[in-house]
């Protein structure tokens, strides 16, 4: 009897104390649950379709991740602002939304390396006579806080002093209300938004325009910067997709045409 | 499960900007406070009076302000007037959508103070000669302020905090939209926030001690 007292306390002292080793990685694997941050007013990034469903690029990118996992994929839906909180508090393991690596950012998050790239167009109303990006020097600008986009716009609106000013709102369907009604002349929005935007109709008017000259916005999935086992399997999954094709799958999917390139000449990652 | 290191450094760092959102949060308090009282004042008059037709509106204002979020008047007040072609910047919407809100709960509160002002005051006051409007000015109204001095005081925290709200429609330069620019620059989100409250709370603190400044100097007898 005693025997059996002291094997069952070690058996159940090495599972109690198993877990405690384990890292994020782990925890998913153990869980059988990924759970992805995603931004779900950002088509073709993510969306909802008619019966209230996330869809979109980001919403099957993590579905590819679970099932390389071998784990269930849950959608988190965070507005861009969120991401991180919902990182930290541990509501989300892996943000699939979009994020710019920024080096600012990454004091904070950790960075996969790229797995999606991004281009800007000024999107504005018909008739506002908004023809390129330099015409928006006086005008009534505005973007989501805190995007690349919204960080490059509100710097050149500073910069060109001409008397236009910049607002920023907290989700992408505001600065399309915005726009529609009138209360801002344009905004910068990643090309694939801006496609996306004009041509569903959901906003009467709203035209795509000239190109903004920013650089190419990389971003990356993003998991907690300590968790190294996790954010390496997230790299190779990256580098994975693009091998296998299935990048170029989810791009013409989604956006279509060819997928932009991911790297950047004359440097490693 | 938190895991994560608070790097405080780079929010103290923030710090002068977060305090000229401060100011701005300060200053539409304050100036939706003072188009608050003034407004809640006719109205209180308007709610009591025998005429319907100065009843009626008074009480749809109250009914309005007082049983709908604050958060939907300040965005009707930017989107919802937007979509009749009525464009109020960020500041002014943020602006009439609070002092809307201070107008509706300070009528109630003024109101309550008016019925605890005996009417035979008003009576003493006419019959040595004074007009209506004066009698009003110069006997209730300085009676109603007293009476009420501690939950206006309550509104004024309350209207500070709905500051924050701004947001929601675009603005940027009060504290909340300064933090969420910080916050979305650099996701150091627990620190900035975190001293965002802070100041909410000396703020809050500060506006209570300038009030108790100028009723010491006001309701002395």
């Amino acid at each position: 009897m005693k025997f059996w007292n002291i094997a069952g306390g070690l058996i159940a002292a090495t599972l109690i104390a198993g877990p405690a080793l384990a890292d994020k990685l782990d925890d998913i694997i153990a869980s059988g649950k990924l759970r992805c941050a995603v931004v779900l007013d950002f088509p073709p990034m993510g969306s909802r379709d008619a019966d209230n469903n996330p869809i979109g690029f980001d919403v099957d990118y993590c579905n590819d991740l679970a099932a390389a996992l071998g784990v269930d994929a849950e959608i988190v839906e965070t507005p861009f602002p969120d991401r991180i909180p919902a990182l930290v508090s541990g509501r989300a393991d892996v943000g699939v939304a979009s994020t710019s690596d920024t080096l600012e950012r990454a004091r904070t998050v950790g960075f996969t390396i790229p797995y999606f790239a991004f281009t800007f167009n000024v999107l504005t109303k018909e008739g506002v006579g908004l023809e390129t990006y330099e015409s928006l020097a006086d005008r009534t600008v505005g973007s989501v806080a805190g995007t690349y986009e919204a960080i490059r716009l509100e710097e050149d609106i500073d910069k060109w002093d001409k008397g236009g000013s910049f607002r920023s709102y907290q989700s992408q369907a505001d600065v399309f209300l915005a726009l529609s009604q009138g209360q801002i002349d344009a905004t910068v929005v990643t090309s694939t938004v801006a496609s996306s935007i004009a041509q569903s109709g959901k906003y009467e008017g709203l035209v795509m325009t000239g190109e903004a000259p920013y650089a190419v916005d990389y971003v990356g999935l993003i998991g907690l910067r300590q968790e190294y086992g996790l954010l390496n399997y997230l790299n190779l999954f990256v580098n994975q997709q693009v091998r296998t094709g299935r990048y170029q799958e989810l791009y013409e999917k989604w956006i279509g045409g060819e997928a932009p390139k991911l790297t950047v000449d004359k440097v490693y990652y | 499960m938190f895991d994560y290191t608070f790097q405080w450094r780079q929010a103290i760092r923030a710090l002068p900007q977060m305090l000229d959102g401060a100011l701005v949060t300060m200053q539409i308090a304050v100036l939706s406070m003072a188009i608050g009282v003034t407004i809640a004042v006719f109205l209180a008059v308007a709610r009591n009076s025998s005429s319907r037709w100065l009843r009626a509106p008074a009480t749809a204002w109250v009914e309005v302000a007082r049983n709908t979020p604050a958060l939907f008047q300040i965005y009707m007040a930017h989107f919802g007037l937007g979509s009749f072609g009525i464009y109020l910047s960020p500041y002014i919407a943020l602006l009439a959508g609070i002092a809307f809100n201070n107008a509706g709960y300070l009528c109630e509160t003024f109101r309550g103070a008016l019925r605890a002002i005996p009417a035979t005051q008003i009576r003493a006051g006419r019959s040595l000669g004074m007009g209506p409007a004066k009698a009003f000015r110069l006997i209730v109204m300085p009676q109603m302020f007293r009476i009420s001095f501690l939950p206006t005081m309550n509104q004024a925290v309350w209207a500070i905090l709905m500051t924050s709200l701004g947001v929601t429609v675009g603005m940027n330069s009060d504290l909340t939209g300064v933090t969420q620019d910080l916050n979305a620059r650099t996701f150091r989100t627990f620190e900035f926030f975190a001293m965002a409250a802070v100041i909410y709370y000396l703020i809050a603190k500060a506006v209570m001690l300038g009030a108790r400044l100028i009723a010491w100097r006001m309701f002395r007898y």
